[in-house]
């Protein structure tokens, strides 16, 4: 038997009783109690520990991983904000794979109480050790029960671990431990489901969407406010861009003049946000940056990027000031109500179209007038046409997720695999060129009037703005032959059949 | 690794109450260590809480690797495990030399169990035989309790005079005073004689004659448990320093 520490999740506070006379000839003996202290429940915004039925917990000094039923400890002092800045430990190599870009948060906090006990055997012999930890929320108490198995002990350890399977309830009873102490909590989705129905009315499956990722946003607004991690404006920015694709990809759905003010809006909504992006993205590529050029081009780049961190700092300052304005708040309120109820809109021509027809319609459209563009791309066409069809991509990729549940699931990921390996071709070919004109500008803002730079700086961008272009020469043959695959006859006619064929 | 034997050729001078506490010591400053009860009697199992194997018994023992890593016990302290009595001593010298050998399936199987012992302690039984040879020529350190009285000392003459006629190395003999009553001027005197005769051989701590280290056996746990701060706990703390960091305190 393998001597790992097995962990039971067990509701309420513990039966020490019932417990006891279950182990029969065994004894159970606690331990003094230590004092009752704090926990945090750390997961990111998205929770993706709980999504894969993790838990990690957070005490005075201590942190605690439970998955599979198994425990791990390390002792932790520090408050680590990403997982890659935590100390080395078994916790830190559970938390493998979590997400880098995301930081650890309090998702739910409490107070919790440890205590250590013993199972003795004939001869007050320690037969099994363990801790118990009860943890209390204004919600919930839970008890988790961590064993040791002890060596050459291993019935004693079968008959505890057994005993505390009942306790926790079984199977049907069972509920991760987040569940049991913080059950009215909301769990943040960047995205999430959204019903459609084929006769829908097209006007209601477009506020059906608007309402669903206006929340959305907002709920990112308190981490970029904190600055908790970048993904939260990143969230916040790509929720809005998609009640912006609704607003123009749904053709006629609104009325012009709706539409046109709706636009206005939500790009005045999106335009402050452009540039704090744009740095958190450079940032998060300083290593790469790096790599791209020798290293006594370094020094340029190192000023380069300092320059970038106190601008994102001051586009950030700006940003979350913004967001806790008392108008921002009304705007984003009085959108909330407008889309809450379809009939808060003015109608346009394709309002009361079912969802199914218009869908097919639309997509088919938007996935004839791509390969049009893609099909006349040749090694002499300029970028501008590439750069259209990266958008005309986007625009397919939103519609096509929008109206997913009305079509046949597998279908539509073959489809999607496909469209979403060109599209990762022509963001790289995009960003490429974007980071060009970003450098080049750059060192505009850096040239005094007589048209003199800083030398070590301009050697930097020069290198990186060269590197940069034969990535992006490169990237363009590659959008070449992946879009020679999304238009094979297999696609073609996946296409075909899901949105121009008359229904049999 | 480092193999550390118990051994007196003569009973009753505090070899079991010697090993345990020694473990027990090397366990709390950090060490992995088992400690092996070679004693048919199985005393130092009993003031450990665990229970002889009945398994045991067989004389392959030693060649049966799961058998033996099976038949090893945790004891109530961290990082101290127990292989209990009632084994038999043929292949034992293999069974060390195994123990020693990283490829050796022996080696693998207490690695793979969750334990790499640093430390062995082996509880020997008081008696020269094909046991205690093979010890002798197995052990790092063989720790031998020594009773300052005339019958001791002529043990401990009689274990020389082995070695010397066995031409075993002297030098991993090391000997300690105990069950030393300062009151008692034989104990004094046979101390101060011996030191003079075997200058290399012992060592400055010495475990006294204290009634706690009796207690042993009511408490069954090594005195640093039940009597942290008595003279006996202290003694033993100050003769594992010494052996373990050559640290010779005062008084």
């Amino acid at each position: 038997m393998a001597r790992v520490k097995n962990c039971f999740v067990i509701p309420g506070t513990f039966d020490e009783a019932g417990f006891t006379k279950s182990l029969k000839e065994l004894a159970l003996r606690f331990e003094a109690a230590q004092p009752a202290g704090n926990f945090d429940i750390l997961d990111c915004h998205d929770q993706s520990l709980r999504a894969s039925a993790k838990v990690l917990i957070q005490t005075d000094g201590s942190l605690f991983l439970l998955r599979g039923g198994r425990a791990e400890t390390q002792r932790c002092k520090v408050k680590g904000k990403f997982v890659q800045d935590l100390p080395d430990g078994s916790v830190k190599a559970g938390l493998a794979g979590f997400p880098k870009l995301r930081a650890l948060m309090s998702v739910g906090a409490g107070r919790a109480k440890h205590r250590s006990f013993a199972i003795l055997g004939d001869l007050q012999k320690t037969q099994v050790r363990g801790t118990m930890m009860l943890m209390s929320s204004d919600q919930g108490q839970v008890t988790v029960v961590t064993v040791q198995h002890m060596r050459g002990y291993d019935r004693a350890y079968k008959t505890v671990c057994e005993k505390l399977t009942k306790l926790e309830g079984g199977k049907s009873k069972a509920k991760p431990l987040f569940d049991w102490l913080f059950p009215d909590a909301t769990i943040y989705k960047a995205k999430p489901e959204i019903r459609v129905c084929k006769q829908e009315p097209s006007i209601e499956v477009a506020t059906d969407i608007i309402r669903t990722y206006l929340a959305v946003a907002r709920q990112n607004e308190a981490g970029v406010i904190h600055d908790i991690d970048t993904e939260f404006l990143h969230d916040y920015r790509v929720s809005l861009r998609r009640v912006r694709s609704v607003i123009s990809l749904f053709k006629g759905v609104l009325s012009p003049e709706q539409t046109a003010a709706l636009k206005r809006e939500f790009s005045g909504l999106m335009e402050p946000t452009g540039r704090a992006r744009d740095l958190d993205v450079y940032l998060l590529e300083k290593d790469s940056y790096f790599n791209l050029i020798p290293p006594n081009l370094h020094e340029g780049a190192v000023a380069m990027f300092v320059q970038f961190e106190r601008e994102r700092s001051q586009a950030l300052g700006r940003l979350s000031r913004r967001f806790r304005t008392q108008s921002y708040d009304n705007q984003m309120k009085k959108l909330t109500k407008l889309f809450a109820d379809p009939t808060n809109l003015q109608p346009g021509p394709n309002a009361d179209r079912p969802a199914y027809e218009y869908a097919r319609a639309l997509i088919w459209k938007r996935y004839r007038k791509a390969c049009k563009l893609a099909r006349g791309i040749t090694p002499n066409t300029p970028d501008e046409s590439v750069h259209n069809l990266r958008i005309d991509c986007k625009k397919l990729r939103y519609l096509m997720e929008f109206f997913a549940p009305l079509f046949d699931a597998k279908a539509f990921k073959t489809i999607i695999k496909s469209l979403k390996k060109l599209q990762d071709n022509l963001g790289l070919f995009n960003d490429f060129s974007v980071q060009q004109e970003a450098l080049l500008n750059f060192v505009k803002q850096h040239t005094n009037k007589q048209g003199r730079a800083d030398a070590q700086l301009t050697l930097s961008v020069g290198g990186l703005i060269s590197v940069l272009d034969q990535r992006q020469l490169a990237e363009r043959d590659r959008v070449i032959a992946s879009f020679k695959h999304f238009d094979s006859p297999d696609i073609r006619h996946l296409f075909r059949s899901l949105f121009h064929q008359k229904e049999g | 690794m480092k193999i550390i034997a118990c051994y007196s050729n003569k009973g009753g001078v505090g070899k079991t109450a010697t090993s345990v506490n020694l473990a027990r010591a090397y366990a709390a400053a950090g060490h992995k260590v088992l400690l092996c009860d070679l004693d048919p009697q199985g005393a130092s199992g009993f003031y450990l809480r665990v229970k002889p194997s009945k398994k045991l018994t067989d004389a392959r023992f030693f060649e049966d690797v799961a058998r033996f890593t099976k038949s090893i016990r945790a004891s109530d302290f961290e990082g101290l495990d127990v292989l209990p009595a009632n084994m038999t001593f043929r292949d034992f010298d293999v069974f060390l030399s195994r123990m020693r050998n990283t490829r050796s399936r022996l080696k693998k199987a207490l690695i793979s169990a969750g334990s790499d012992y640093e430390v062995i302690i082996l509880d020997c039984p008081p008696n020269f035989s094909t046991l205690s040879e093979n010890i002798f020529k197995a052990a790092d350190q063989i720790v031998v309790p020594v009773i300052p009285t005339t019958l001791s000392e002529r043990s401990f003459d009689q274990l020389v005079g082995f070695f010397d006629a066995n031409k075993l190395s002297k030098k991993k003999l090391t000997a300690f005073f105990s069950m030393v009553q300062q009151r008692k001027t034989l104990h004094l005197e046979t101390m101060d004689a011996m030191r003079k005769l075997y200058r290399k051989r012992f060592l400055h701590s010495s475990i006294p004659f204290a009634a706690d280290i009796e207690r042993m056996g009511q408490n069954r746990a090594p005195v640093s448990e039940f009597a942290p701060r008595s003279a006996a706990s202290l003694a033993y703390q100050k003769l594992y320093n010494e052996m373990e960091n050559g640290v010779v305190s005062k008084r």
